[in-house]
């Protein structure tokens, strides 16, 4: 498998804080990545400087194998859906028109069945479109250019819960047909979560983890019951997070539990809970934030 | 999908066989395609692949090129005689744990099991 | 396509701006123009050279470019070099052809002995007189120098933000001060006139082409480093 997207100790720095910190990644070619990560991760920042939007202080990025920056035959095989798109004096169709002559693998027949799905009006002005409209468009544009390198910055701003799934709905279906690397940043995890083939979670810049979804989903569980078991459950493990009422308490423990641990849970009457892609990601970022109260201390690479 | 911390390409094959135990998908009827079930059950296309790949491995399904993937022959027998096999880890032991907490004896566990089997209308499938 | 064009037809799809503004805007100073001289006749023959406005327009076409379009121009994976040139490009095809239309309206006008009631619009004393050829290069050069210079303030404001834009303003009116102090305190006002009724038409082309290409080279030198 070829990497599409590789970055190497990408790093930039605005005057005050560090907002990417060392990120090397490889994003392999026709899969779905999730980019996670809390607001003001650093996820805007990867992807727009990924699309030569913004430039690095230090590290270097190859999109293609090739340095995107300034660089028109590797930006056009690459769309970005970002969420706070500015556009010119344009209407809707304008928008579309100017996207079509740039994008080589644009489908125009897809371009108008989306804006219809969305109810995207034509001939509407795009100053006076709402903000999930806005986004509604942007997203029209980035799935009608089949580009081969599509990123998407969390593009549902603004749509409401319906517009959303249709969005999961029409990326799933368009992916499925004509498959192409897809790198989508969201902090709605649980809502893409079954999308993702491979997840890169960033935390105040940094790389936190890296891995495929698979290997994440269970990777932490939350076990249940009457404090004393769940202590001597837990007492030889990591343990991420504990909450305590009366006699009873959780604790998080940053363990994939198999079988045999199972049986024990269950002769001990605990109840066992494997954490989804958002609850690993809060417990992560809480973790890293110095936020346990109990247990052992658990470092965040322990996780990935 | 569900949030239990199972891989979802093997939940997956797990429904896919579920449907094979019980019927409902026949030997040599054609099972979904790898898009179909992605787009049913709103997952990537690479892990409904996984999935059926599992099954094509333990030679449940079988690949008939340009048309599809089939149930395989015997694969429903097959599958049957696993499941008997770990019916005992899987759903007796967790059972007999809980009739132990509420202080239910064997012989109180079979009265129970006829009950509850009359009640149901049991007999085989 | 050529990445180049696309960007051109991609100013283009606002026609109000690029093509409709220009002229309308010349042609309602112009009917201005035209109904205050018929009104109030001051001299046999009145040159008000308000064509000017066109040329101002260009400026603003320029600025345009420079922070309206860019954004969504950058997002559809064109380099910031492609989208530079093909601004420009644009810019030297409507100074092409608005020059060309500058030229038959001072036909025009000249045939119509000043649209009947003496009133020179379409010329300008001394730069736009002479033979159409001339005109047309000078316009030409004048539409295409203007667009560069308000691309290029349209620029600095995007990368230095306001606190930039007014740098670069402050800097202009000082440079201009300073001169007109210097040249008032030499008492050389005379002789700067004399200067440029000597270089004629098209002396003050080749001046203006020359500042031209510094505006240009400066304004790519700015979209360089631009982030959207």
């Amino acid at each position: 498998m070829t990497a599409v997207l590789s970055t190497t100790g990408l790093t930039r720095r605005y005057q005050d804080q560090l907002a990417l910190d060392d990120v090397s990644i490889d994003i392999e070619e026709g899969s779905i990545t999730g980019l996670l990560g809390r607001n003001g991760a650093g996820k805007s920042t990867l992807m727009r400087i990924v699309t030569g939007q913004e430039f690095a202080s230090a590290g270097t990025v190859r999109v293609f194998g090739e340095s995107p920056v300034e660089h028109d035959a590797v930006l056009r095989r690459m769309v970005f859906v970002r969420e706070d798109q500015v556009f010119p004096d344009f209407r809707v169709r304008h928008a579309v028109k100017a996207a079509s002559w740039f994008y080589p693998r644009w489908d125009e027949e897809l371009a108008q069945s989306l804006l219809r799905d969305f109810d995207l009006p034509d001939k509407r002005a795009i100053k006076k479109l709402s903000r999930g409209m806005r986004s509604a468009l942007s997203i029209v544009i980035g799935l009608a250019s089949r580009a081969e390198l599509t990123l998407l910055d969390e593009p549902y701003a603004g749509l409401d819960a319906v517009a959303r799934q249709l969005f999961y709905d029409r990326l799933l279906a368009d992916y499925a047909e004509h498959p192409r690397t897809i790198l989508v940043s969201t902090h709605l995890i649980d809502e893409v979560a079954d999308l993702l083939e491979h997840i890169v979670m960033v935390d105040h810049g940094r790389v936190v983890l890296d891995a495929p979804a698979d290997d994440v989903r269970g990777r932490a569980t939350t076990v249940s019951g009457p404090a004393r078991q769940v202590q001597a459950f837990v007492r030889h493990r990591r343990v991420l997070h504990e909450r305590r009422i009366g006699a009873r308490m959780a604790a998080t423990v940053a363990d994939r539990l198999d079988r045999d641990d199972q049986a024990q849970a269950t002769a001990m009457n605990l109840k066992l809970e494997p954490l989804s892609l958002q609850q690993l990601m809060v417990a992560t970022s809480l973790d890293a934030a110095g936020d346990h109260p109990g247990g052992n201390d658990a470092q965040k690479e322990d996780i990935a | 999908m569900l949030d239990d911390g199972t891989p979802l390409f093997v939940q997956i094959a797990e429904q896919l066989s579920d449907d094979i135990a019980d019927g409902s998908l026949a030997e040599g009827q054609r099972v979904p395609s790898t898009n179909e079930l992605a787009a049913f059950h709103r997952i990537n296309p690479a892990t409904a692949a996984k999935g059926i790949n599992v099954l094509m491995d333990d030679g449940l399904l079988e690949k008939r090129r340009g048309i599809g993937m089939f149930v395989a022959d015997g694969a429903r027998e097959r599958l049957l005689a696993r499941r008997r096999e770990s019916f005992a880890a899987q759903y007796l032991e967790p059972m007999l744990h809980e009739a132990r907490r509420l202080g239910l004896d064997e012989d109180d566990l079979i009265t129970l099991i006829r009950r509850t089997g009359s009640s149901a209308g049991g007999g085989r499938t | 396509m050529n990445t180049l064009v696309k960007v051109g037809r991609y100013h283009l799809v606002d026609r109000i701006s690029f093509l409709i503004l220009p002229l309308g805007i010349t042609l309602f100073s112009f009917a201005i123009n035209l109904l205050l001289f018929w009104l109030v006749v001051p001299e046999p023959e009145g040159h008000t050279g308000g064509v000017m406005s066109l040329f101002i327009y260009m400026a603003v076409i320029g600025a345009l470019s420079a922070t309206r379009s860019l954004p969504f121009g950058l997002t559809l994976g064109v380099s910031r070099r492609s989208y530079y040139l093909g601004t420009v490009a644009l810019a030297a095809g409507l100074g092409v052809a608005f020059g060309l239309w500058v030229v038959l309206m001072q036909l025009i006008e000249r045939l119509a002995d000043g649209w009947g009631i003496g009133l020179h619009f379409f010329r300008v004393t001394l730069i736009l007189d002479g033979p159409w050829y001339v005109s047309w290069l000078t316009s030409f050069v004048f539409l295409v120098l203007m667009t560069a210079y308000g691309l290029w303030a349209g620029l600095v404001f995007r990368r230095w933000s306001v606190l930039g834009l007014v740098t670069f303003i402050a800097a202009q009116v000082l440079v201009l001060v300073a001169a007109t102090l210097v040249i008032t305190w030499l008492d050389g006002w005379a002789r700067v006139g004399e200067f440029f009724t000597g270089l004629g038409a098209l002396g003050m082309t080749g001046i203006a082409a020359a500042l031209a290409v510094v505006l240009l080279g400066a304004g790519f030198a700015t979209i360089r480093r631009v982030t959207v």
